[in-house]
């Protein structure tokens, strides 16, 4: 179990919180336009590296806020957490 | 046998408090503070189980978590026998029963034995080779083998011990109460620093506490007095908590630990009452000090392993602490200085030491020269080459060993002996601080392996024998240097100490000791428990094994309820030695969580029966219950299944509420189902956005059914949304859909529309449904609310009103679910059983009936409707539901819409939904039944059933099914295929029942 | 008039530990990002929307707690508050707020239930299942912690010392507080 800095409710245990994947996948503003292949890279595609990766997280059990986290998946070290439509802190 | 090896002083053990225990159904006495182990072992008891391959008499051999063979089976109890306990930790109580293990018909006389005889047949590998092939053969052998294998009984009936969990947070956590814990507590605490120390046994101190040779003095005292007195101080410090019996069982990411703490483990049968029995602690610690401690090693020879040969650390530990002599007769055998303490101690309680057998060449110490001057005599460079002795050690054979190490020479002695005391140095206990992510690093000096200081995963440090210091100096002045620089301390009071420590750290280490013997004429055993000697490790290796995990698990070394704790390293030196690598680049197995045997009971706590999922009630629950309805789960609801009424059967008494509910009144308590209240003036945009029909021009006081989708396009959730007001809506969404529907909105809420002013907020709990349908139920509300204008004008279908009930506000919605003519009541919660039994009372006449979901879901199949995730599995879009007409088409966009039109979601053959009739009018198709087109091998499986029921109102069975192209089969003859018989379908509409919508305003 | 029906009808007591549920009780829950907000609420109220986390403000009538940023739940002290009363705080709230829409105003009287947990066994009796570090929060009063307990959805309000008010949703109430009087009875 993590500990995760919510950036409104401050630091909690992990069972408060669900993932909800790779963060940064901006939804196209103009679906219709785009090829099969140009919405499968949006629907279907997800990076999931081995080393620092970009998450969505979500406080579900407090506040509900949605917000992003750097977690280093081959040790659970996490590096950063931003919230919402703010840019990664770190590479 | 009935000897007592009791000795008279001792401050430890209660010698006037007696304590009757049975071993084998045989009546033996200790006293208060003894383990079991230490009772037998004053009963003059070695011999307690049986190795689990070859079924070799076994001894206890440790005093600690450590133990590999004194593991027994506690009570004999069906729901509260415990197996596999080890003697060496279990606290003796007044009434214990312990018996053997792994033996048959006793621990005496075990026709298992004879596998020690066939020893030579059964190497490493045995059973993968022998029994793997013809692989068609495996079930035959399958059923003796596993009849032979496993050690204890495991309880048969449910365990009626209490367990709990409990969260702790705290500062610091120091793991071990031996010296270097007790001095990294009293730094932390004095600091002000909110601490916990946990110890596994029942007295801290550790191997000083019983420590009382003038050898080791700290500042002048002897150091079990001197570390007494920190003890005492200890205690006084307000925020500290000292947890006793308490044994960490696993390290995690972020300094979280589990600790399971004994609480009534040690005390006799009726003192255990309604007490919880063990206790989870899940501590989270903002640093953590481990002082884990060492364990020692045993000795690598040919038969190593006879009762009667122990730890030389332990045989003190049994004299000093529980004043038990393991023999009278007693030898040593030792690589390094430890044996000679345990000499110091056997000599002061007058137990004769025949010989120490050392296989250094020039051992001198203080210690050493102590033992020389007290007349007991030492063989230098001397190995002991074999043992004799079947239930006990009776000889042993000695020889003097090479220069080199590598063999022996001269000639044999023979030494009798009821006891050999044995140590091969000693391995830090650094389980908990890999677990938690720590690397490792070889210190070739002494051969262990210690924490790597450059590799710590989280705040947290190793001390004192866990960190490879193994003196008292070391350990005490290491400890507080290093617990000063972790926990930021500019000053303490234990920086002048000065400490007298006489052993000698010189060591030769052996990893395998030679013998007169060739290699296979030999038993020297690595992993005791699992019974794999040197010989299969070099087997393995030579079979061309290499990494250590693979040889580990083909020996199963290392694999037992011990986990190794004494083997591994031997193992790892073995390999070393014979592959000539390396050992700090072999690396070790991993050490996995837990440390020890957790009880199933632990690690469940509370969350056993009436707690092990949670149950949410309505609040008609209780009206449910008394007019004896059956429940069905629905996420973690309980929701009323039908009402039998007279001992009718599940079939009858749906038949009678489905009838009822179309020929007259029905009533359904449908307050499980989502509902969340949206508000906002951009409320109707994002409705818009989040169904797949439009919203805009939906009337203030109407109603409209909504389709969700994914934004692969499959249907995620439905449901009816209510416009209140002019910027507030009511959603209702599934029931097990609710709480994801909600985090899905607040999801495109927060991150892809930000713009958009709408709030959602959950109000599932606060409305409570009740739906009451059929052609009276407008006759029904006319009573209840007799001021409310229900002319179809005033109210039609799809429309809400507010209105009262009595003083009470509520919603009023005019949606079917069934196709009949009905009514949803929303009120407050607390007064919603009121209103049901208002509703009970008024519908009387038209004897109104209570439903439960099984019919809810027939009426509702009679009309084609679908319920997501029965008919719907996240593999079906709205085409393919034959839903077509929900579909905004000129909305620009709306979730899942790109989807819908990807190559993959419009073919043709995609499975669709579809409706059944059965020639044969009266059979019932099993849902999830196949659907098939021929029986010609090969069969294509075109679909399955997804709903089926016997309808009443048309008196024959109907079913929904989704098939392969199937929204173009219509009047296609199709086959299910049953176990015993085919039953011939044919594919037709969805709906069943009214196609014209006529009852809706009937 | 209607008979009102709250889940829990019992008041227990263990040693230095009461448990009891307070009903009825107005909670009303808002949510806004609009600057005007706060100063309607505080002309309603005679309170402020607390912009701190995990905080609150109160007077004696009313508490009103910190949820999110945009999220506070109010609930009254008076367990004697008629329906018409609460109906008209409810459409008042409503009208200044959402129709005028600066902000939503739910009635989630029924959704929560309130249990009042007072006595010096009150914390360790909650960190049984619940893995929130209470350290700090049972030292400051009007502390809100919205957390698990027993892996149900919780909010907790520090009222006073070892005294606090735990809102637990209604159909999961009667789960909770069986828990709650078994787990009391093993401390």
């Amino acid at each position: 179990m993590f500990l995760i800095n919510c950036p409104y409710c401050g630091e909690r245990d992990q069972s408060e919180f669900s993932c909800g994947g790779e963060a940064h996948i901006e939804r196209p503003k103009q679906p219709t336009e785009l090829s099969d292949d140009q919405w499968a890279e949006y629907l279907f595609m997800r990076k999931n590296v081995k080393g620092i990766q970009f998450e969505r997280w979500n406080h579900i059990h407090g506040c509900r806020k949605w917000f992003n986290v750097a977690r280093d998946t081959s040790n659970d070290k996490i590096h950063a957490v931003y919230k919402m439509g703010e840019r990664p802190p770190i590479k | 046998m009935s000897k007592n090896l009791r000795i008279n002083k001792n401050k430890f053990i209660d010698q006037t408090a007696r304590i009757l225990f049975k071993f084998n159904g045989k009546k033996l006495y200790g006293h208060k503070g003894d383990t079991l182990a230490s009772a037998l072992l004053a009963n003059n008891i070695h011999l307690v189980g049986r190795s689990f391959k070859y079924h070799r008499p076994r001894g206890i051999m440790t005093c600690g978590s450590e133990e590999p063979n004194a593991i027994v089976q506690i009570g004999n109890d069906p729901a509260l026998t415990d197996p596999n306990v080890r003697a060496t930790e279990i606290e003796l109580y007044d009434g214990l029963e312990a018996f053997s293990q792994n033996c048959w018909p006793s621990v005496n006389f075990d026709i298992g034995g004879i596998n020690n005889f066939l020893s030579p047949l059964l190497p490493a590998g045995f059973y993968y080779k022998t029994f793997m092939w013809p692989a068609s053969f495996w079930e035959k052998y399958e059923f003796f083998i596993r009849h032979s294998a496993g050690l204890g009984k495991s309880p048969n009936k449910p365990d009626l011990d209490l367990y709990d969990h409990q969260y702790a947070h705290c500062d610091v956590l120091v793991i071990g109460g031996g010296i270097s814990g007790i001095l990294s507590a009293k730094l932390s605490a004095e600091k002000g620093l909110n601490t916990i120390l946990v110890d596994d046994k029942n007295n801290l101190g550790g191997s000083t506490l019983y420590q009382d040779d003038n050898a080791f003095k700290i500042n002048n005292e002897n150091s079990n007095i001197w570390l007494n007195k920190q003890i005492e101080d200890l205690k006084k410090l307000p925020n500290l908590t000292i947890k006793k019996r308490t044994s960490v069982a696993a390290f995690h990411a972020y300094n979280y630990l589990l600790a399971r703490e004994n609480l009534t483990d040690h005390l006799s049968l009726h003192e255990r009452k309604n007490k919880i029995r063990q206790r989870l602690w899940k501590i989270r610690a903002k640093k953590v000090v481990i002082a884990t401690g060492a364990i020692e090693r045993p000795l690598i020879f040919s038969n190593n392993d006879r009762p009667g040969i122990i730890l030389s650390s332990s045989i003190k530990k049994y004299i000093d602490y529980y004043g038990v002599k393991t023999g009278e007769n007693v030898s040593l055998f030792t690589n390094n200085d430890s044996a000679y303490e345990a000499a110091i101690s056997l000599n002061k309680s007058g137990v004769k030491v025949k010989v120490i057998i050392d296989i250094r060449e020039n051992p001198n110490s203080v210690l050493t020269e102590k033992i020389e001057k007290a007349g007991i005599k030492i063989l230098k460079g001397y190995t002991v080459i074999d043992t004799n002795g079947y239930k006990r050690i009776k000889s042993f054979d000695v020889k003097k060993l090479s220069k080199d190490g590598g063999s022996v020479v001269g000639e044999k002695i023979t030494y009798t002996c009821d006891c050999l005391g044995i140590s091969g140095g000693w391995t830090p206990m650094v389980h908990l601080f890999t677990q938690s992510g720590g690397k490792l690093k070889f210190r070739n000096s002494d051969n262990v392996f210690i924490p790597d200081e450059n590799k710590i995963p989280s705040e947290q440090i190793s001390v004192g024998s866990s960190n490879g210091d193994f003196e008292l100096d070391d350990v005490v002045n290491n400890t507080i240097k290093s617990i000063m620089v972790f926990l930021k301390l500019d000053k303490s009071n234990y920086e002048q100490l000065n400490i007298e420590c006489s052993k000698e750290k010189q060591k030769r280490n052996i990893w395998l000791l030679p013998s007169d013997k060739p290699m296979s004429k030999t038993k020297p055993f690595l992993d005791f428990q699992n019974d794999s000697t040197a010989k299969d490790v070099k087997l393995a290796l030579r079979e061309g094994f290499k990494s250590i995990e693979h040889v580990k698990r083909y020996t199963t070394t290392g694999m037992g309820t011990d986990q190794g704790k004494l083997s591994n390293m031997h193992a790892l030196g073995i390999i070393a030695d014979t592959t000539g690598t390396n050992m700090g680049e072999l690396g070790t197995t991993t050490f996995r969580p837990p440390y020890t045997p957790l009880t199933f009971g632990a690690i469940v706590g509370r969350n056993v029966g009436e707690f092990f999922d949670h149950t949410r009630r309505t609040a008609i629950h209780n009206w449910h219950v008394e007019n004896k309805a059956e429940f069905e789960n629905v996420g973690q609801w309980k929701r009323p299944w039908y009402f039998p009424k007279n001992g009718e059967t599940m079939n009858q008494a749906v038949q009678r509420e489905s009838k009822a509910a179309r020929e007259s009144a029905g009533i359904l308590d449908a307050s499980t189902l989502g509902k969340i209240d949206l508000q906002g003036e951009d409320a109707s945009e994002f409705l818009n956005r989040v169904y797949t029909n439009a919203w805009s021009k939906l009337a203030i006081g109407k109603c409209r059914y909504g389709l969700m989708l994914n934004e692969d396009g499959m249907v995620y959730d439905d449901g009816v949304t209510t416009r209140l007001g002019e910027n507030h809506y009511i959603m209702t969404t599934t029931t097990g859909g609710a709480a994801n529907v909600l985090t899905k909105l607040e999801d495109y809420l927060q991150t892809e529309w930000p713009d958009l002013n709408v709030y959602l907020t959950s109000v599932t709990d606060q409305y409570s449904t009740m739906s009451i349908c059929g052609p009276n139920s407008k006759k029904i509300i006319k009573k209840i609310i007799p001021n409310l204008d229900l002319s179809d004008d005033n109210f039609p279908h799809m429309s809400f009103k507010n209105s009262k009930i009595d003083n009470v506000n509520c919603r009023i919605m005019r949606i079917s679910f069934t196709g009949e003519h009905s009514y949803e009541i929303n009120v407050q919660s607390n007064f919603a059983l009121n209103v049901w039994e208002k509703c009970m009372e008024a519908g009387k006449e038209f004897n109104i009936t209570p439903y439960g979901t099984e019919t809810m879901h027939l009426l509702r199949a009679e009309k084609g409707f679908i319920i997501t995730g029965q008919d719907t599995d996240g593999t079906l879009t709205p085409s393919d539901l034959q839903m077509d007409w929900i579909i905004g088409k000129k909305k620009y966009d709306f979730i899942g819409k790109r989807s819908l039109y990807r190559s993959d979601t419009i073919r043709e053959d995609r499975k669709q939904f579809i409706g059944l009739l059965t020639d044969d009018p009266k059979e019932v198709l099993e849902e999830g039944a196949q659907l098939v087109e021929s029986l010609e091998k090969p069969i294509e499986m075109l679909g399955h059933v997804t709903s089926s029921y016997f309808s009443p109102n048309l008196n024959k069975s109907i079913a929904l099914a989704v098939v392969k192209s199937g929204k173009k089969l219509k009047g296609k003859k199709l086959i299910v295929p049953m176990e015993n018989k085919n039953i011939n379908v044919t594919i037709t509409d969805t709906v069943f029942y009214d196609k014209e919508n006529k009852r809706l305003n009937a | 008039m209607l008979n009102f029906n709250s889940p829990i009808k019992e008041e227990k007591k263990y040693n230095d530990l009461k448990i009891i549920e307070v009903e009825p009780i107005i909670k009303i829950n808002l949510r806004s990002n609009k600057r005007e907000f706060s100063t309607k609420i505080g002309k309603i109220l005679s309170i402020l929307p607390p912009n701190e986390a995990n905080t609150s403000s109160g007077n004696e009538k009313f508490n009103l707690l910190w949820l999110s940023p945009d999220e506070w739940l109010i609930y009254s002290n008076d367990n004697k508050m008629t329906l018409n009363d609460q109906k008209n705080l409810e459409d008042k709230l409503f009208n200044e707020i959402s129709k005028l829409n600066q902000g939503a105003v739910t009635n989630v009287s029924d959704h929560w239930i309130m249990i009042n947990l007072n006595g010096n066994k009150v914390y360790d009796l909650l960190s049984k299942s619940c893995p929130y570090n209470f350290n700090d929060f049972k030292n400051k009063k009007g502390s809100v912690a919205q957390t698990i307990v027993n892996h149900v959805d919780v909010i907790l309000h520090n009222y006073e010392d070892n005294n606090l008010n735990l809102f637990v949703r209604r159909s999961f109430s009667e789960d909770l507080w069986l828990w709650l009087n078994d787990s009391a009875r093993l401390i």
